[in-house]
């Protein structure tokens, strides 16, 4: 819009940045602080005297961290895969199949993602106390689908209606069924837009909280962002501990951004933007 | 629609074919349970009382509590009688007459007596009663008529117990509590709960909560999201690496981010609360989490930080699709940099901004992980919204009914949100453009 980006500009951004990012730098400085640089005038300092790493080592072995990272990527992955098979046929029938009713499926996916998920939450819980699922992974995939699928559907639907059309009608022209050009013609460049869809699910997955708070409550199946949360200590909140674990949480996550950020943001402004 | 592809099948029944197990998957899982809410909000369920943990529309017995009761309630009374003396055994001959009294009344229900041999079988082999064996409806008078006679039978007994003449007081009048606690009694109570909220002072004060978060904290994220948008519009070194970091916030867990925030905030070791000291816009650091109006600048400030680069994000995007000639166009006629935004700017993102702004509220407006973890709705409920109520009253004091009708006002304030943007945006929402 406007011409180069001059001193100030720069000088904007780099204050920009500093703020939004100061948070988790200072997260990262005080998971490497040892407990007694914790209090006192020790905490306003940002570089710790001894840095150490013995927050990472408590993570792991007085607390059962791995676990939760385990609990997580297991249901997040289940999560996505089940979810993102299911909304992608449903996606395809709904950005290049030609019936009625389609809007009406789109509103209620809409509307479906708009859901607060306190109003869904005691029936499910009772449901999987009955069953017997609470603590289970399964009692947590299945709860996901209410965020995780319409998110799918929405984000996949539009991917999917950019495809050029053109291609599908030359595969059947040329003799392809819909299955082929299905397969042969649409699902090879619907790869990207799954790939970012899947992203932003597993995202959604595992930063979840409030069904894992309420539906997954022994030690052994808490997923991180719940366990982090609930960290406790003898006499104060483990801090250091904390950041220590947020750190970790945070590394993949950043990594992911990093490597897919074109996709990510694509995939977060695909529908709100008209083109 | 187009007949008849290769296999037989028209366009039409293909697409819904594929379109089928996504809906039901939606159906069954998400919207069902929004209206099962809304029919428990209207029945006393209390998940720590054995005779409300679900709703009951008809007076019943819960056999697996009643063999755990009765047998043993008769059994004990017989010693107890043993080793009584004079009045005090008469007195217990006659609370175990009533006791039998109940036994035939209940008995008398040949559903009963099955179920109840079934269910004695299963319990004494260890295994589970399933829930269909366990309840059985018994009528209205029936379950009136024991039901008072086990209220008289747990007074009697009360009585001698604080007269100390029993061997095994607590015995016998545990085992007559839990006789009372398997006769189970129809638990609709109609809108009772909504009109109790209505009058509710809590209610009300985490519904003003909520709507003052949503309303500061969306309003500031949009003028700093359109900001930071406008300013980073342009061609600069280092953009990708901008927009990666500006994703970070967004992508970090909201309840590790609350977490983070509530460190930093803290009144003792927390940094920003000792920045926020110093340059004097708190008096002391302390102030922050422990005062009302501070705690809800706290958290507002929370998910100004979270939220602020999406909002950026997608307001970046929109400003993409403007085409520059507009600008160019105007520049000629002489309008300036302030005008441009009011008149090329602003309108051109209409979309954008309303689509940003009906997510970003119905976010804001169902807040809980940030909430919860930062405050936990403190200090003295001052931060508390109306999901964090409904999430107490649910899970601290186990009141499903009351909750579950929070949890729906929840809905109908969102549904209600929805339906005002739906009527700004119009199709925009749905419509893609592609013209299918």
């Amino acid at each position: 819009m406007r011409k180069n980006a001059g001193f100030w500009f720069y000088l904007f951004l780099a204050a920009f940045l500093l703020v939004m990012l100061f948070p988790f730098i200072w997260q990262v400085l005080t998971s490497l602080k040892p407990s007694g640089e914790l209090f006192g005038e020790h905490a306003f300092r940002p570089i710790p005297d001894h840095p150490t790493v013995e927050n990472y080592v408590k993570v792991f072995t007085q607390r059962p961290f791995a676990t939760y990272l385990w609990n997580s990527t297991w249901v997040a992955i289940v999560t996505t895969a089940y979810c993102v098979f299911v909304a992608a046929i449903a996606a395809y029938a709904i950005a290049r199949l030609k019936f009625k009713g389609k809007t009406i499926i789109l509103g209620i996916t809409l509307a479906v993602s708009m859901f607060p998920q306190i109003a869904t939450i005691s029936p499910i819980f009772m449901f999987m106390e009955k069953m017997g699922l609470t603590n289970s992974y399964t009692g947590l995939i299945i709860p996901y689908t209410t965020f995780a699928l319409p998110l799918a559907l929405w984000n996949l639907t539009n991917f999917f209606r950019k495809i050029p059309f053109e291609l599908e009608e030359a595969a059947k022209m040329d003799g392809a069924t819909t299955w082929q050009a299905l397969w042969r013609v649409i699902f090879p460049l619907a790869v990207p837009g799954t790939f970012t869809t899947a992203i932003l699910v597993f995202i959604a997955a595992w930063n979840e909280f409030f069904f894992a708070l309420t539906l997954n409550t022994e030690e052994s199946m808490k997923t991180v962002p719940v366990g982090i949360a609930l960290f406790q200590g003898r006499f104060s909140i483990p801090w250091a501990e904390i950041s220590a674990a947020s750190v970790i949480v945070t590394i993949p996550l950043v990594l992911m951004v990093l490597l897919f950020q074109r996709r990510i943001v694509a995939g977060l402004t695909t529908g709100a933007v008209k083109e | 629609m187009k007949k008849g592809t290769r296999k037989g099948l028209s366009e039409g029944s293909l697409a819904w074919l594929l379109v089928i197990p996504a809906l039901l998957l939606i159906l069954v899982i998400a919207i069902f349970p929004v209206f099962r809410s809304f029919w428990l909000s209207l029945h006393d369920v209390r998940l720590n009382d054995a005779t409300k943990r679900t709703t009951h529309s008809h007076y019943g017995v819960d056999l697996e509590g009643y063999a755990n009761s009765m047998p043993f309630l008769l059994s004990a009374l017989d010693q107890e009688i043993k080793k009584a003396e004079g009045a005090t055994q008469k007195r217990l001959t006659q609370v175990k007459a009533k006791v039998e009294n109940v036994r035939s009344t209940l008995e008398k229900d040949s559903r009963v007596r099955k179920n109840f041999q079934r269910v004695d079988e299963l319990l004494f082999e260890g295994k589970a009663v399933p829930e269909n064996l366990r309840l059985v409806n018994i009528e209205e008078k029936k379950a009136r008529i024991s039901e008072s006679q086990i209220s008289q039978i747990r007074a009697d007994l009360k009585a001698m117990e604080q007269e100390g003449v029993l061997n095994h007081p607590k015995r016998v009048t545990g085992l007559a509590k839990g006789l009372q606690e398997c006769l189970i009694e129809p638990n609709f109570v109609g809108l009772k709960y909504y009109r109790i909220y209505l009058t509710d002072e809590r209610m009300w004060a985490s519904l003003t909560n909520t709507l003052v978060f949503t309303g500061i904290s969306v309003g500031v994220e949009l003028v700093l999201g359109i900001a930071i948008a406008l300013l980073i519009n342009r061609q600069f070194v280092g953009r990708g690496l901008v927009r990666a970091s500006v994703l970070i916030p967004w992508a970090l867990p909201t309840a590790v981010a609350a977490l983070m925030w509530k460190f930093l905030f803290d009144g003792q070791n927390g940094v920003m609360a000792k920045i926020f000291a110093e340059i004097g816009l708190i008096p002391n650091m302390g102030t922050l989490l422990t005062t009302k109006f501070w705690s809800m600048f706290a958290v507002i400030f929370a998910d100004v930080w979270k939220t602020t680069p999406f909002m950026a994000l997608l307001i970046l995007a929109g400003l993409q699709t403007i085409p520059k000639s507009l600008y160019e166009a105007a520049e000629v006629d002489g309008a300036s940099r302030i005008q441009q935004f009011f008149k090329i700017t602003l309108p051109m993102l209409r979309t954008t901004i309303l689509v940003a702004l009906l997510f970003r509220i119905l976010d804001a407006f169902r807040v809980f992980d940030l909430i919860y973890v930062l405050t936990g709705g403190g200090p003295a409920n001052a931060t508390e919204t109306i999901s964090v109520y409904a999430y107490k009253t649910m899970f601290a004091q186990m009141n499903f009914g009351a909750g579950s009708a929070l949890a729906v006002i929840v809905f109908i304030c969102i549904a209600i949100i929805s339906m005002l943007f739906v009527k700004l945006l119009g199709r925009d929402l749905i419509s893609d453009g592609s013209g299918k």
